[in-house]
């Protein structure tokens, strides 16, 4: 029997998995940002389960504009990304401290 | 009882590829697992009768963010020397944080189990509208504001991206518009008379 327990459970697994990424991460910038989309998956994942057994279609409407602003800054980080690299030669998060004292 | 069976095993494969995403030490194989995710989602999301968002997770993830990320990869050249410890070292602290927020969330989640118990019979949604028109007349008439918003937030994304990446070469030929327009016709031209020759 799947109730919206078993949805919201993954989406709490698939979220934590996603925080954690984002702060054991020492290698670069790159993974950061995927973490960052697995913890949209998470968030779409209540939000679809909910409008599935309430049957109210506006947590559909909200994920699709969730995707649409989620892929807006996936362009502009990696542009950000891209611009970064071509000033410091680096992406790595250790390097990146120049903002720092 | 199939279904249970397909979200078991589509979420297990879920949970182990997202580990992956975070585990692995090249980004490559993090991008590949992430798009191995998100078609995993997008099945999951068919079971909640979400056809069009599903497909839309797919086409748009798979099909163009991922391929960005792996284009950026590709052009990087971030895999040099940096074989040391791919974690930092607040790792052990961070991964306890984690797991103890996963226990608080499911504790939280199933603690009220009766909460949730009304809705968990679903009735079928009306099933000869299919979950795309639906949600096509929802968004062009409840949700016509958002929906141009959403369509803006694109543009600005665009441009963005474009400003931050474009670089102008140095000894470029390009028009200079100010100048263009700020022209004085007397000093480019000079009218002078002539007499009539044969």
């Amino acid at each position: 029997m799947l109730t919206l327990q078993s949805y919201l459970t993954l989406g709490a697994i698939i979220f934590s998995i996603g925080v954690i990424g984002i702060v054991i991460n020492r290698k670069n910038i790159i993974i950061i940002m995927m973490c960052t989309e697995l913890l949209l998956i998470a968030v779409n994942f209540n939000f679809i389960a909910f409008s599935y057994f309430n049957q109210d279609l506006a947590g559909q409407i909200f994920v699709f504009f969730i995707l649409t602003v989620a892929a807006a800054e996936a362009a502009i980080g990696l542009a950000i990304l891209v611009a970064l690299y071509r000033n410091k030669k680096t992406i790595d998060v250790q390097e990146l401290k120049s903002l720092r004292n | 009882m199939i279904k249970e069976l397909i979200f078991y095993s589509f979420s297990s494969v879920l949970i182990c590829s997202s580990l992956a995403v975070v585990l692995f030490r090249n980004p490559v194989y993090s991008a590949v697992s992430l798009i191995l995710s998100f078609i995993t989602s997008g099945f999951l999301w068919l079971l909640l009768e979400a056809e069009f968002l599903a497909i839309v997770l797919i086409l748009v993830y798979v099909g163009a963010v991922m391929v960005l990320f792996l284009f950026v990869i590709m052009m990087l050249n971030i895999n040099e020397e940096k074989e040391k410890l791919s974690f930092n070292s607040i790792a052990p602290f961070a991964v306890f944080i984690g797991l103890i927020i996963v226990i608080e969330l499911i504790t939280i989640i199933w603690i009220n189990s009766n909460q949730f118990s009304n809705s968990s019979t679903v009735i079928q949604q009306s099933s000869q509208m299919g979950n795309t028109l639906l949600l096509g007349t929802e968004l062009f008439t409840n949700y016509i504001l958002d929906f141009e918003i959403a369509g803006f937030i694109l543009l600005l994304a665009i441009i963005v991206a474009i400003s931050l990446t474009l670089r102008p070469r140095k000894n470029l030929k390009t028009q200079v518009t100010s100048e263009q327009i700020n022209v004085d016709p007397k000093k480019r031209m000079k009218l002078i008379d002539m007499k009539e020759t044969k």
